[in-house]
């Protein structure tokens, strides 16, 4: 038979992209090669904050005084950690199976490999079988970058350099553990180590963390973290890793660090190779599937999405990639838009934010405004955060006053954030914005505090 | 001193004009009688000069720009004046001017039970008149109902396709609109109520709305065309190398925008036919000569054929009042007097000027009247309020040797006389044939009005006049 759909690789963009096809009436086939909801599900997105949240409880308790709360004797069981975040795993992974199912996609698991293509449409191979559809949808994500340093390969064998993939599966806490590359996953791995005891010392090759983020903001949150302990050793590169020691150089000096662990997270690259795409002729360009706004390839009836394409690396964007794709294949008109994708780091405090920076505004040439205040004048933030501050930060653009970025520091800040993006989505101005009233108190008031500066 | 410059009134009915061409600039010194600028109506343009001596200080609104009548457009003074008490933009500055006059507009408009785009926006901004608040040169008719639907549920009119009675937009355009029209992001909606925003790209926002990106894309395209030829704003779509292109691409004027409108609802929304039929013009073409031969002597006018036309139209037309008459759906307006309406090919396309009252004229004075009128239009000086309130019109195109045609109604008048060449025919006098000079008369009715053979009695009446026109004269 022919499927209308065979969907390569079963993350985010995968098994959204299924599901949506599936519910649609396609005849749809999701082909995994590992485990149903890829990284995000299984080493990623939904293992960390399970990890995270246990690692905020035992903070939690620990630090309660101030809020008048004694415990005593709390510790954390990280095998006991590790467990539940095994069952939260396996819950949502059988929860994605199940939805595949209700939605009449059928999953095959083992390696697809597309062969070319014949009168019907595009054939892939899974193990000796042989599957054709009339759309392929690309969706076989990334894999982290392991950089050609001296001992890395050789770390990774012996377990002593892990991954995001092994960190989350080790069974006791390293004494010191040494992550390179200050980006999300690194830093929210060094939260949970750092509270769960580990010696946590961060070596990243920009002068600040957190990729791309606000400056400020990142500032702020590596005060945080340096106020727990963690060690930051910015504009730095690691140079060679050995048993025990992380060698870097900074500012021309060969310095060297103790580490238990080392966790590579220096970034991900897509998975292009390997499982033919080049026996159709997909463009691949800077290593990524080049797509266009409607996540074609250059191949009529070839669809990519999710980390493949290189854009945002984030399992939210491969959703929304996903239906995009889905729907022009359904003849539907849609279009990806990456203007209002928010970004959040589970640290403690989170971090979050949606659109321009002030960077990324004066890259553009875009002027704007930009008003600042204290996560201080939101009445519930202070009586939950004692001693605790961050900061709200509101873009607006000068020529149409309206809002193109808002960035915060602060718990809660992930759950508040998506207002921000349908306000940017809908390109409310400064004077719309003022009239959304806003439940009180929360913590989500501060962007009406801070849309009230302007 | 300084002196301001106002956008003249032309007629009172026009509430803004849209300034075509600037033929001086800032800093330019201009002698009193130099030609300062070209604005112009939906339906005509004129020219406006300098009335003093000085050098243009400031302008304060720019070519394509819709400005409301009476509100300062430039300053001419002395260098060093200054000039920010005049500008328009300032809150005060020409809301002096300009505020009385809205309302009073509005005042009209609302006493004649028409609303036109603008005037709630104008009167709702008492600080000044700011020609932001009128979205184009057009007067977009709306029915109040529908007005009031659009602002409640916050859309832009000016998308709605009318499919009201005479080009109106009525409630359920709104309602279409709503549901399948271009929808905006808030930013992107406010920029597309500024002027000149007039081409979009398609949305790609949230919804498939229309967003700043957009509208940006838009004025690019529009820019980038603008730049490919300046002058003309016709662009010629590349053909292979060395061959004529395919087709050249022309913006329409506002003069053809509103011809497009009006043809398309007139076949639309009539139910119209043609009668054709000829008379014998021996006796007028002998009477034209006779004037020719004798008009110095006598100061009359060179009448033509044409004059001759008009006159046995105006008097004929009041025995057949019904095709005098305005069609109105569930009524109809039968007029006592003839306001004839006279077609007049000019550069800028079809104009119909009226001659008021007619059936009151002397053959002279309907001769002289529609040779001024003809010339204005011709000029672009014509008065707005002289191209409408006609109640019947007379279309010629006897000169470009038509021997019969179809003239389209001009709703919601009920008929429209169509003038023919002359033909050479054969009758037979006795048992002799001969030749006599056959004119052809082409007349348009509503048959929603007046039914066929009342049309036709009204035709065979003007033939015996015509061909009687002496005893005519004589009545």
């Amino acid at each position: 038979m022919v499927y209308d759909l065979i969907v390569i690789g079963g993350g985010p963009a995968g098994y959204l992209g299924a599901e949506r096809a599936g519910h649609a009436g396609l005849n749809t086939l999701l082909i995994e090669k590992r485990a149903l909801g890829g990284v995000c599900l299984n080493e990623g997105c939904i293992p960390s904050k399970s990890l995270l949240y246990s690692a905020k409880m035992y903070d939690n308790a620990r630090f309660s005084e101030k809020y008048g709360v004694f415990s005593e004797n709390v510790t954390l069981d990280h095998k006991k950690v590790i467990e539940r975040k095994n069952k939260v795993v396996k819950t949502l992974v059988s929860g994605v199976k199940a939805q595949l199912k209700r939605n009449n996609v059928t999953v095959v698991e083992g390696i697809g490999e597309i062969m070319g293509r014949n009168a019907e449409g595009y054939e892939v191979k899974v193990g000796g079988e042989i599957f054709t559809a009339k759309n392929l949808l690309i969706a076989t994500g990334s894999m982290p970058i392991l950089p050609p340093i001296p001992g890395v390969k050789e770390g990774i064998e012996k377990g002593f350099v892990l991954t995001n993939r092994e960190i989350l599966d080790l069974n006791e806490i390293p004494k010191s553990l040494v992550i390179v590359g200050g980006g999300v996953i690194g830093l929210e791995m060094a939260s949970y180590f750092n509270s769960a005891g580990s010696k946590v010392t961060i070596i990243e090759m920009l002068d600040k963390i957190a990729g791309n983020n606000d400056r400020e903001i990142s500032e702020l949150l590596m005060k945080a973290y340096q106020k727990k302990g963690i060690i930051f050793n910015l504009s730095s590169k690691v140079v060679e890793i050995k048993e025990g020691q992380v060698i870097y150089e900074h500012n021309g000096e060969r310095l060297a660090v103790e580490a238990d662990k080392v966790l590579m997270s220096i970034g991900r690259r897509p998975v292009v190779d390997g499982f033919g795409l080049d026996k159709i002729g997909v463009e691949i360009e800077r290593g990524r599937i080049k797509t266009d706004e409607r996540g074609r390839t250059n191949v009529p009836g070839v669809y990519a999405a999710g980390d493949v394409n290189g854009v945002s690396m984030l399992a939210h964007t491969a959703y929304r990639e996903a239906e995009v794709c889905v729907n022009n294949m359904l003849g539907k008109k849609d279009i990806m838009r990456y203007n209002a994708i928010p970004y959040v780091i589970y640290t403690n405090p989170e971090v979050a934010g949606v659109g321009e920076t002030e960077e990324s505004a004066k890259q553009k040439g875009m002027e704007v405004e930009v008003s600042t205040i204290s996560m201080r004048y939101s009445g519930r933030f202070l009586a939950e955060n004692e001693g605790g501050d961050g900061i709200c930060k509101i873009l607006v653009d000068k020529k149409y006053r309206r809002l193109v970025g808002l960035h915060m520091i602060g718990n809660y800040s992930s759950e508040i954030i998506y207002g921000a993006a349908a306000m940017i989505e809908m390109e409310l101005r400064v004077d719309d914005i003022k009239e959304i009233v806003f439940p009180h108190p929360t913590v989500s008031e501060i962007i009406r505090e801070g849309i009230f500066q302007f | 001193m300084a002196t301001p410059v106002i956008m003249p009134r032309q007629g009172q009915t026009v509430e803004s004009c849209i300034i075509s061409k600037w033929h001086k600039k800032k800093g330019d010194r201009v002698k009193a009688g130099d030609l300062l600028l070209t604005y112009e109506t939906d339906k005509a343009s004129f020219d406006e000069e300098a009335k003093v001596d000085g050098v243009i200080l400031d302008i304060f609104f720019e070519e394509g720009e819709d400005v409301p009548v009476l509100t300062t457009i430039c300053v001419i003074g002395e260098e060093g004046e200054d000039v920010s008490q005049f500008d328009p933009r300032n809150s005060g500055g020409a809301g002096g001017s300009t505020e009385p006059e809205a309302e009073k507009s509005k005042a009209e408009n609302v006493s004649s039970g028409d609303v036109t785009a603008g005037d709630d926006d104008k009167a709702a901004d008492e600080k000044a008149v700011v020609p932001e608040n009128i979205p184009d040169g057009e007067r977009i008719k709306i029915s109040p109902r529908a007005r009031n639907l659009a602002d409640k549920i916050g859309i832009d009119y000016r998308y709605a396709q009318p499919t009201g009675p005479y080009g109106r937009i009525i409630e359920r355009d709104i309602e279409l609109l709503a549901e399948k029209g271009p929808a905006f992001t808030f930013a992107a909606k406010g920029e597309s109520m500024k002027p000149g925003t007039e081409i979009y790209a398609e949305g790609t926002g949230i919804g498939g709305r229309i967003r700043i990106s957009d509208l940006e894309k838009g004025k690019e395209a529009q820019s980038q065309m603008a730049a490919q030829v300046p002058a003309s704003q016709v662009t010629v779509p590349a053909g292979a190398a060395g061959e004529e292109p395919e087709f050249t691409e022309v913006k329409l004027t506002n003069i053809r925008k509103v011809i497009a409108k009006a043809m398309h609802n007139s076949l639309s929304t009539t139910a119209q036919l043609t009668l054709h039929t000829t008379f014998d013009a021996t006796e007028i073409l002998e009477y034209r000569n006779r004037v020719k031969e004798n008009k110095d002597k006598l100061g009359l006018q060179n009448i033509t054929i044409n004059d001759i036309i008009l006159f046995a139209v105006s008097r004929t037309l009041l025995m057949h009042k019904e095709l005098n008459s305005y069609f109105m759906d569930d009524k109809m307006l039968i007029f006592n007097n003839v306001h004839l309406g006279v077609a007049v090919d000019t550069e800028r396309g079809l104009m119909v000027p009226t001659i008021f009252y007619a059936n009151k004229k002397s053959l002279n004075e309907i001769s002289a009247e529609i040779k001024k009128l003809a010339e204005e239009c011709q000029k672009g000086t014509i008065n707005p309020d002289m191209l409408k309130g006609g109640t019947f019109t007379v279309t010629n195109l006897g000169m470009l040797d038509i021997e019969s045609f179809t003239p389209v109604l001009n709703p919601p008048q009920s008929g429209i006389l169509g003038v023919n060449t002359i033909v050479q025919r054969v009758k037979k006098v006795g048992d002799e044939y001969v030749y006599y000079p056959a004119m052809g008369l082409s007349l348009t009715f509503d048959h929603r009005a007046v039914d066929g053979a009342p049309a036709a009695r009204f035709l065979k009446d003007l033939k015996t006049n015509l061909e009687n026109f002496s005893l005519l004269l004589a009545k």
